[in-house]
């Protein structure tokens, strides 16, 4: 995704990463209780998983990823007039990039005045499942989290 | 705030009971429709709106997560 970031803020598309709140909490990042450890787990995120996108920090009570869904892991393209255009239950790059790539080609063909009208569709991506780099994600929060995904499936 | 909401948003163990009542992806916004705004924060603390964010460019790509 930062690859995907980079690469199409020159056709002025800019991105970001919304942090929630703790999906599989652990004793490095417990579940939260306060905006303070909110902030602090935020920042983290750019150093323990990369996050090179302008990060942005959710209010305590979830209320914007409570009101897109409140799934763990979505992505969403949102047009500068505030119409979503993309939503996706899981964050998937390749996915991303072919939806991103194609609404700016929208733009394109209409600045060259062809005529458009908007349909919806519907389609069934396919992400990779890395258990491998998942499994790292929980180790990073803590044995408990570990333990309690095992756990539940 | 709503000091229950916020316990039960964040819950403290990967239980079905607490993480399955916030899979709702379903019920979320249309397409085609003007998006719900809200309030955030950068990580300075500074405060913005996902409608400020959303209107300085043509498209903006949100990714919604956490460590995991």
């Amino acid at each position: 995704m930062n690859e995907i970031a980079q690469r199409y803020a020159q056709e002025n598309v800019a991105s970001i990463f919304l942090y929630t709140h703790e999906a599989h909490p652990g004793e490095n990042y417990p579940h939260l209780t306060s905006m303070e450890q909110k902030l602090r787990h935020a920042h983290d995120l750019r150093v323990k998983i990369g996050v090179e996108r302008p990060i942005l920090v959710d209010s305590l009570d979830g209320a914007c990823h409570r009101a897109y869904g409140s799934n763990p892991n979505m992505s969403w393209i949102i047009s500068n007039s505030g119409i979503p255009v993309y939503k996706s239950d899981w964050t998937d790059a390749g996915s991303v990039e072919s939806a991103i790539a194609y609404l700016i080609d929208v733009l394109k063909r209409r600045r060259n005045g062809e005529r458009l009208a908007q349909f919806h569709v519907e389609r069934a991506d396919f992400r990779t499942q890395d258990h491998k780099a998942f499994y790292a994600g929980l180790e990073r929060n803590g044995p408990k989290a570990v333990k309690e995904f095992s756990e539940a499936f | 705030m709503d000091s229950e909401l916020i316990r039960r948003y964040n819950y403290d163990e990967f239980v079905k009971e607490k993480f399955a009542p916030w899979m709702r992806f379903d019920q979320s916004p249309p397409l085609g429709i003007l998006a719900p705004d809200f309030p955030l924060l950068h990580l300075d603390g500074t405060e913005t709106t996902l409608s400020e964010l959303w209107s300085k460019s043509s498209f903006l790509i949100i990714e919604f997560g956490s460590f995991t």
